[in-house]
């Protein structure tokens, strides 16, 4: 018993120290962060529950008589295609992304060649390049060398049938692998790179040929990553504009991707329609932010790798 | 089962030579240890051997065929790595069996060769069990499996027990010397650690520099070392030095003086020379008896003692004014080894003797070995 | 040497030399390099011509004066006359100024305030893992939505900023009309956006330094003020000049959140930068030669700021 009471007191007096003016502080300026972090997207929130014309006092909620679902169900019927159109681009795109990746740093970081960095280097800077170095051939190359969505025929065999929407987002998903192929060549490098070096030659003095270390050992222990890559390249080409841009154009078009609607909805010559816009931005943020709140961790890590 | 041989090996990195002209014969059943100092190039002639890395001249042979261009899968090989490098996502019956799968073993066969490799290595009921949840000992025996369950002609190991505690490292010694014996294969092993080449290998390989040192059995290494880097690697605690020359009637140095006829042995008058004893060599005056042939004495003061328990490593300093140098033993120190029952303390003053009949006399200039007794 | 002492001698070495070359050629197919090819070409070819022979054309189009819907370019007749005028269009002097501006402000204050935020981070914390999920979650949006998101706050009647500061009894004032505050706004916002990835590199590199550096500051009796400003910030070099690249890169291409946030290719005059007028030039006027031009100029600043950065890591064996 007596020995309950004594550590008892030790408990309280070690949770003491804890609760002085400096701790205290600490995370009053932690909340504030929290705020003003939260602020933008708390005001949008908000906004989007109140009739237009009647978005006052930001930070509040609109009180029940002024609460309404209109512009969420308004930006759900100008989003809806677009969500479509995002989804069929950026789900193979990703997926041919992350293979593509990950076989390159492969070939680059676990089978040893000479000058191979010379060929690494090419791919790590590609990561830097700004896209306006490369929108006019990009554009030019997708109207005039290989329009992909008038279809594609050799001799008078059609290999693709003409079809703008769906040719045109071809052109748009081969454009975000082909430029998501260096980022994501870096993330698989550097998780690579922390394989054992032994482990390869182990397989190697097994018999294992340089297909077979790939899909028998390190695609098995590349699952974390292919993860991370996964989350962090989707999250990027839902979230890209200028390439959709430059390739589709007007958010009229059908093809039109998710962030193109979006740039463009509620306004007109009357003015901003604001409730409306917050609600098309927060259910254009839908996906990511739900990936975002599941894999906040992966995500960080990419980031941070990257 | 089969030879090795490499003739005129050399590798380099770019500039950077890590073996060079490298010739060695190892025999079909021997153990082998390559020993030499971190960096010496026994790895890389051990990756050499398992192709691993090409050389950059010469030619490697494994059962008198010339392997040289073949990828290690085509060379009879397996091999154990320091690092143990199970591959983490397969469990142990998967770990043992994926060469044989690779190769498209049949499925009773390989259960058969498993079966069998998991007895010798003790590893019975633990065939599911990821590489995870099992010790350093147990993985590295799992290691040991993987590489015997191939029956290949030659087995390779590097570093093996390096990264096991001191305790597991002796038991696996002696589980290794177990598995030559039944086995009956070849078997090259390599080391820093010139205990575990002591005590295992058939021949040691000493390397030092990218460049073969000497080739002998164990014991041949201690007692005849070819030069002072074998001499001085090989043994441990190591070996006493005395830099001086050789006189026309024997050795002199600043504290040693050692007569003998030098033209018996071979050795130059004039010429600079280093004399070698081994701890175990050097007695105490009153013990004298137990030299074969006992030196005159020599007066010193004991420095410092070290209890190691069944033996004392007593440093001598042979001058009063002698300063006890930083790192290890310098010049005018002599260690010696004792029975932790003498009554000594430190600070005392001391005579002592060694066996001329185990003094080693080595060339200063080439340090190559002179003679290995002055009796 | 050895081929041309085969050749001097005579036939029955030159089979040897065959059968030389022969197994040289079987032992390269074999190698490691040959069965690995498939594996980086592929993506190395798509990379590579997106992006080398994207650049090489772009290059070669602002060579040229090709402009218009329907024409194509003429490669025949090649010169630098769009880098003359670029160089000497105003538009291009004011958008390089803002788009300095824009690169210095917005790097350091997102640099410091990561720093700062990671710090404040980098201890006992409870709910740690939600608060940093809390300031990276800007970072998962896209630059589209926060847009609409900061053009709501920057509101001039009804928006967050306009009725916080109208608390302490200022403004209202008009952010996003008034050409002095505008570029001050943007940045203000992309700092929102980006400080909690740098946080995030910063904790990165925080966390690899180990507790025991902390603890013989703390025995040599440094504050913790000391501790970072003595021990620990000086490691951070690396995560610092990884995430400044990363910034700047950001700083010089930034189009989306203008584009966003003001709907049209032109943003208010305070705010338009190269990267915009770029995309402007390009797909409002259809002047490419003249937007490609422009890029290159972009691109060559970027080139100012990474081949530095890659040249240190490739010598540090970083990459």
């Amino acid at each position: 018993m007596s020995q309950t009471t004594t550590s008892d007191r030790d408990g309280i007096a070690s949770l003491l120290p804890e609760f002085n003016y400096r701790r205290l502080g600490l995370y009053l300026v932690i909340m504030l962060f929290v705020a003003f972090f939260v602020s933008p997207i708390w005001t949008g929130l908000v906004t989007s529950f109140k009739p237009p014309g009647q978005a006052t006092q930001p930070l509040l909620p609109p009180g029940p008589e002024l609460f309404t679902l209109d512009s969420w169900s308004r930006a759900l019927d100008n989003l809806g295609r677009g969500f479509v159109n995002s989804f069929a681009m950026a789900v193979p795109a990703t997926l041919v992304n992350v293979l593509l990746a990950s076989t390159a740093a492969y070939g680059l970081t676990l089978v040893d060649w000479r000058r191979q960095m010379l060929v690494v280097l090419l791919f790590v800077f590609g990561i830097f390049i700004p896209y306006q170095a490369i929108l006019v051939p990009l554009d030019n190359f997708w109207t005039n060398i290989f329009p992909l969505a008038k279809g594609l025929a050799i001799g008078n065999v059609t290999v693709i049938p003409a079809n703008q929407r769906w040719g045109t987002l071809a052109e748009l998903a081969i454009t975000h692998v082909a430029y998501g192929i260096p980022i994501c060549f870096l993330l698989f490098r550097s998780y690579y790179k922390t394989i054992s070096k032994e482990l390869i030659e182990a397989a190697k003095v097994d018999g294992a040929s340089v297909t077979r270390i790939y899909t028998r050992i390190v695609l098995p222990l590349s699952t974390p990553m292919i993860g991370v890559v996964l989350i962090y390249q989707f999250t990027q080409i839902w979230n890209e504009f200028l390439f959709s841009l430059t390739l589709i154009g007007s958010s009229a078009d059908q093809a039109a991707t998710i962030t193109l609607i979006l740039s463009g909805i509620g306004a007109d010559l009357s003015g901003t329609n604001f409730p409306l816009r917050m609600a098309a931005a927060f259910l254009a943020a839908l996906p990511t932010i739900i990936i975002y709140v599941l894999f906040a961790e992966q995500f960080a890590e990419g980031l941070s790798a990257g | 089962m089969a030879s090795v041989t490499l003739d005129n090996v050399t590798k380099a990195y770019g500039d950077e030579i890590a073996v060079e002209d490298m010739n060695l014969e190892i025999r079909d059943g021997e153990f082998l240890t390559l020993v030499g100092p971190s960096g010496c190039g026994k790895s890389t002639t051990m990756e050499t051997i398992a192709g691993l890395t090409q050389p950059t001249e010469g030619s490697v042979y494994i059962g008198g065929r010339d392997v040289t261009d073949l990828p290690p899968k085509d060379r009879g090989i397996a091999m154990v790595f320091q690092n143990i490098a199970l591959f983490p996502h397969m469990d142990v019956y998967d770990n043992i069996s994926f060469g044989l799968r690779l190769r498209k073993y049949d499925q009773e066969e390989i259960e058969k060769r498993v079966d069998r490799a998991a007895e010798i290595v003790q590893l019975g009921g633990m065939m599911d069990r990821m590489p995870e949840e099992m010790s350093g000992g147990q993985r590295q025996r799992v290691a040991i499996a993987r590489a015997i369950v191939r029956q290949p002609d030659v087995f390779l190991m590097d570093e093996p027990l390096a990264n096991l505690d001191a305790e597991l490292r002796i038991h696996m010694r002696t589980q290794l010397q177990r598995l030559h014996r039944e086995l009956d294969t070849t078997i090259i092993y390599v080391t820093h650690d010139q205990a575990q080449a002591m005590t295992m290998s058939d021949r040691v390989a000493v390397i030092d520099n990218g460049h073969l040192q000497q080739v002998d059995p164990p014991l041949t290494c201690y007692n005849a070392p070819d030069n002072l880097f074998v001499a001085s690697f090989i043994g441990s605690p190591a070996m006493n030095f005395f830099h001086g020359a050789v006189t026309d009637d024997g050795f002199g140095s600043e504290f040693m003086n050692l007569g003998f006829d030098p033209e018996e042995i071979g050795a130059t008058p004039g010429k600079d020379a280093t004399l070698g004893i081994r701890p175990e060599d050097v007695y105490l005056k009153r013990d004298r008896e137990e030299a074969t042939v006992p030196s005159e004495t020599i007066k010193a003061h004991v420095d410092v003692l070290e209890p190691m328990g069944d033996e004392v490593f007593t440093y001598l300093l042979l001058e009063e004014d002698v300063e006890t140098s930083a790192e290890g033993r310098g010049e005018g120190q002599l260690l010696l080894s004792l029975d932790p029952q003498t009554d000594i303390e430190e600070g005392q003053k001391v005579e002592v003797v060694f066996d001329r009949h185990e003094a080693h006399l080595f060339d200063s200039a080439s340090e190559e070995a002179i003679a290995h007794s002055l009796a | 040497m050895e081929s041309s002492q085969d050749a001097v001698a005579g036939a029955g070495t030159g089979e040897h030399a065959v059968e030389d070359r022969r197994a040289r050629l079987r032992r390269f197919w074999k190698s490691d390099f040959v069965r690995s090819a498939p594996y980086w070409g592929i993506p190395l070819l798509l990379m590579g011509l997106a992006v080398y022979g994207g650049i090489i054309w772009n290059i070669l189009i602002s060579l040229t004066d090709y402009q218009g819907f329907l024409e194509r370019p003429d490669y025949g007749n090649l010169d630098l006359e769009m880098y003359r005028q670029a160089l000497s269009d105003s538009a291009v002097h004011l958008t390089a100024r803002n788009t300095f501006v824009l690169l210095v402000a917005f790097t350091s204050v997102s640099l410091v305030l990561g720093l700062f935020l990671a710090v404040l981070l980098d201890r006992d914390i409870r709910e740690k893992s939600k608060v940093q999920t809390i300031y990276l979650l800007p970072m998962a949006l896209s630059f589209v939505v926060t847009a609409q998101f900061w053009l709501w706050m920057y509101n001039y009647n009804d928006g967050l900023v306009n009725t916080v500061i109208g608390l302490f009894g200022l403004g209202p004032y008009n952010w996003i009309g008034n050409p002095s505050l505008v570029l001050g706004a943007v940045i203000f916002a992309l700092i929102w956006q980006f400080s909690g990835y740098t946080m995030v590199v910063f904790l990165a590199g925080l966390q690899s330094i180990s507790n025991d550096q902390f603890e013989a500051a703390r025995v040599d009796g440094a504050s913790i003020f000391k501790t970072y400003w003595r021990v620990i910030i000086p490691q951070l070099k690396s995560s610092s000049v990884s995430a400044a690249v990363v910034l700047m890169i950001f700083a010089l291409k930034i189009f989306t959140f203008l584009y966003a946030m003001f709907g049209t290719y032109r943003p208010p005059k305070g705010t338009d930068v190269l990267a915009t007028l770029m995309v402007r030039e390009a797909f409002q006027l259809q002047k490419w030669a003249y937007s490609a031009s422009i890029a290159t100029i972009l691109l060559a600043m970027s080139l100012l700021v990474i081949a530095p950065y890659l040249y240190y890591q490739y010598r540090e064996g970083a990459l």
